[in-house]
């Protein structure tokens, strides 16, 4: 057994899954960070609509919401869940030493640092991009923005995902302990298993629409110039082929870890394992099938909209599957409120009310009024973006006496998440009013009458980023200064509480025999476990 | 339980059959059928969110632990339940599809005695273009009846959106897409660029007039009138330059601060750029800055204006317009 080594080259040159992991947390957490600053900015600069600048101006303003939403979706939310959680808790919860490709693993890493410090650029440097996460030609090549930050931090990024993909695809499928067969994984690994399949089968669509941007603009050739024969609907297509996958790269593992949650403190075996499974990969399967949703009112062909719009809506079925199944574990569980759940239960409820009106947006009549309004931006942030923040932070406490082997401050991390859980209730409720009225989006001022409108949603949306600051004091707090946590704080029968925290170098002594499924609480002596 | 399931179903099922033909019958007015979509799409999610959302707070108080590391019920799942919870989202999908798929076909049908106008937005306006060919900026006026818009863009891609008529599409260049709406009543509704074109995205504004009939013939007929007019007067001929190349979209001749500053009296004025020096607007200056924006900026005014070619004659006109707006 090898002594764990230290000292800062340990951490740069390591090849330990676990570092790796801890990497990621700490560099997603400071996107996370930009992202809210730059946030506060902009609620800060709709606080009156008169159009006069408060603090930036139009075109920053156009410059804050384009690096927010990459900073949040790429730079945060998917590497945070597919490189922290995955990279700590895939072998951990698999049985095995290490990750099947541990180099790649590191490159990964370095290529996802590289990709954001040329993000930041684009932020800082001339050439701001102003184009919005999404990068739409034309503008995107006939702007003053520096297209090719934009082109070089995706082409980065997705050499991370695809790389990170094709390592912990091949790690689940090869490494698992003996007698961890399918149906003893947690619901953790599916969710995760489903969202690399997403980015090994997206990612590289992705990559050529804005490989073709970059020709476009430096190269001088036309895919995109519609008067030179090409076709700007041509990269929103390959765009939103990977980017509404993207939102289910979070989702799915975002479910898992609901799952896990929920088991540990109802101390109750998930209702419907199967079940779960199959909506995972129905969503991972479907999921490649709605994005011209994005394009609804895009000037795409009558009856494409329609077919978009039945696969869309039916993705609300499994969805659906897995709430329901959520709240059947909750029934005669033994529940105990932990912060860890708290963050569970508060992200079903803003969950829902993001899937609801998610279904709306997939309703092709519906979506004519409300496309590109701040009913979208409404929608997206209940669904996608801070009930997703919110959960990883109860990921993040739920895991966290494992990696770091300390305890974190209980009252203090309640305190955060109900703050939060407010916050972000009100904050984003009053744009679905602006959006019902049909009031576009990414303006840097709407008309008068919405001043107290917006607010609301900037007083509120303070309050909630002023939760998830504390959240991040009690992480940097208990990790430096919190008690000594036992091994299995919750008493959990997953595979990663029955090792020492913080686990050894290597996990594992000895390769474990699995002989029952994570999740087997109170199981009566002599009755068989389904699902395994 | 199997006996709820399939009274629970066969009853969705007896609901879902009046709503569809609902749905087929012909609405006529594309956005009357959007509030009945969706209040129908507003009640179902209601009562979704109080089924998830009830037990969601029930439960952990019903439930506490009570002692330390109590385990819960060993249930691993029921299965009538479980198809319960997969067939109602199945009829509820189905029942809001058949409906919006109505209301779409509703949406892209255009009525055949449509007016028929034209607009093609560039950075940061939209021209629009009447039947009998008279170009107005920011401004269409039509009248009362169902209006069909042919839309294009000069440059970017932008979108022709009026919240009031619950319709909107993108405006592409290089092709024509379209929408239509029913103009009802007499009166002035909003249109807003709603796909992100750039930093005058927020001040790309403008407004449909609607009008009665004879109000609209007899609107015809003096703009008609009124450009034959312009070719006689220096000045008129500055005023219709100014209002069709979209100028008076982001500069008021009111007084009035938009996406730059206004006309109003700005022959002869001291102003100062962005480098911190004082110019005093003059006829040479108004001519560099329509044709070069950018090499002298007015300060606190964002770097949008697009360069125009004028032709001869043109600045000269159009100095005597803006002589007249004192």
């Amino acid at each position: 057994m090898a002594e764990q080594p230290t000292g800062l080259r340990s951490w740069i040159f390591t090849t330990d899954h676990k570092k790796i992991g801890v990497m990621y947390l700490v560099t997603a957490l400071v996107f996370f960070v930009v992202g809210l600053l730059l946030a506060a900015v902009m609620r800060t600069e709709n606080l009156d609509m008169a159009r006069k600048t408060i603090i930036i101006g139009p075109y920053l303003y156009n410059v804050f919401f384009t690096i927010h939403g990459a900073a949040m979706v790429l730079f945060w939310m998917i590497p945070v869940l597919l490189g922290f959680f995955a990279n700590y808790m895939i072998p951990l919860m698999i049985g095995a030493h290490d990750v099947a490709f541990p180099r790649l693993n590191a490159l990964s890493y370095w290529f996802y640092v590289g990709s954001g410090l040329i993000a930041v650029c684009g932020l800082i440097l001339p050439g701001r991009l102003d184009i919005g996460w999404t990068g739409y030609a034309p503008y995107s090549l006939v702007g003053g923005a520096n297209t090719a930050f934009y082109v070089f931090a995706v082409h980065l990024l997705g050499a991370s995902s695809i790389s990170g993909a094709v390592n912990f695809i091949t790690t689940i499928i090869t490494l698992r302990a003996p007698g961890m067969t399918w149906g003893r994984l947690n619901l953790t690994v599916w969710g995760l298993l489903g969202a690399f399949i997403i980015q090994l089968v997206g990612v590289p669509v992705l990559a050529a629409a804005v490989t073709l941007l970059l020709f476009d603009k430096y190269l001088g050739t036309s895919f995109y110039n519609a008067f030179k024969g090409g076709n700007p609907l041509l990269y929103e297509h390959l765009f939103w082929f990977y980017g509404h996958p993207a939102v289910y790269v979070v989702a799915l593992p975002v479910f898992g870890i609901v799952s896990d949650i929920i088991a540990t403190f109802a101390r109750k075996k998930i209702f419907g394992y199967t079940s779960m499974v199959i909506a995972i990969m129905l969503i991972t399967v479907v999921g490649f099938e709605t994005w011209v949703h994005h394009l609804f009112v895009a000037g795409t062909l009558n009856w494409s909209r329609v077919v978009f719009m039945w696969a869309t809506i039916f993705i609300g079925v499994p969805t659906g599957i897995k709430i329901f199944n959520w709240l059947a574990t909750l029934h005669k569980g033994s529940i105990e409120l932990t912060a860890p759940m708290l963050y569970a239960l508060g992200f079903i409820s803003l969950f829902t009310i993001g899937g609801v009106t998610g279904v709306a947006n997939g309703l092709v009549g519906f979506d004519i009024s409300v496309h590109d309004t701040h009913w979208i931006v409404a929608h997206f942030h209940y669904v996608l973006a801070i009930s997703m923040s919110m959960l990883i932070m109860g990921g993040i406490y739920y895991w966290f006496p494992k990696f770091t082997g300390k305890m974190y401050n209980e009252k203090l991390a309640k305190f955060a998440f109900w703050l939060t859980l407010i916050g972000a209730m009100v904050a984003f409720f009053p744009q679905f009013i602006i959006g019902y009225d049909g009031i576009p989006r990414r303006y840097w001022k709407l008309p008068v009458e919405y001043t107290p409108h917006m607010r609301i949603a900037a007083i509120f949306s303070y309050i909630a980023i002023i939760g998830f600051f504390l959240t991040l004091y009690n992480f940097l707090h208990s990790a430096m200064k919190g008690k000594p946590a036992s091994s299995n704080p919750w008493n959990s029968k997953s595979l990663e509480w029955q090792i020492p925290s913080p686990p050894p170098f290597y996990n594992f002594e000895k390769i474990p025999v699995i002989t029952e499924g994570p999740y087997e609480y109170g199981k009566p002596e002599g009755e068989a476990p389904k699902g395994h | 339980m199997q006996r709820i399931v399939l009274g629970v179903i066969s009853a969705l099922f007896v609901l879902l059959t009046p709503l569809t033909a609902f749905a087929q019958e012909k609405l006529h007015d594309p956005a009357a059928g959007w509030y009945s979509h969706f209040n129908l799409w507003l009640i179902i999610s209601i009562v979704i969110y109080l089924v998830v959302t009830i037990p969601l707070i029930y439960f952990p108080f019903k439930y506490r632990r009570k002692k330390t590391n109590q385990d819960g019920a060993y249930i691993q799942g029921n299965t009538a339940l479980e198809i319960l919870w997969i067939v109602i989202p199945i009829i509820i999908t189905l029942l809001l599809g058949v409906q919006s798929w109505a209301l779409f076909t509703e949406y892209r049908t255009v009525p055949k005695d449509a007016f028929e106008a034209k607009s093609v937005a560039f950075m940061y306006g939209f021209e629009m273009t009447s039947p009998e060919g008279i170009t107005t900026m920011n401004e269409l006026r039509v009248p009362v009846g169902p209006v069909k818009m042919n839309l294009t863009s000069k440059d970017v891609i932008h979108d022709f959106a009026i919240p009031h008529f619950r319709v909107r599409e993108d405006m592409l260049p290089g092709r024509t897409t379209y929408l239509w709406f029913n103009a009802k009543k007499p009166g002035e509704y909003p249109v807003f660029c709603s796909f992100y074109c750039g930093t005058g995205h927020s001040g790309m504004l403008a407004k449909v007039i609607v009008m009665e009939k004879n109000d609209y013939d007899e609107w015809v007929k003096k703009q008609k009138g009124a450009s034959e007019a312009a070719a006689a007067s220096p000045e008129l001929m500055g005023k219709e330059l100014l209002d069709k190349s979209g100028c008076t979209g982001c500069h008021s001749i009111t007084g009035e601060v938009k996406m730059g500053p206004s006309l109003k009296g700005i022959l002869g004025k001291k102003t100062i750029l962005a480098d911190d020096s004082t110019v005093t607007v003059d006829e040479a200056f108004i001519k560099e800055k329509i044709t070069n924006p950018e090499a002298k900026r007015i300060k606190g005014f964002p770097p949008v204006m697009p360069p125009t070619q004028l032709k001869p004659g043109e600045s000269e006109a159009i100095s005597a317009y803006l002589k007249t707006l004192k």
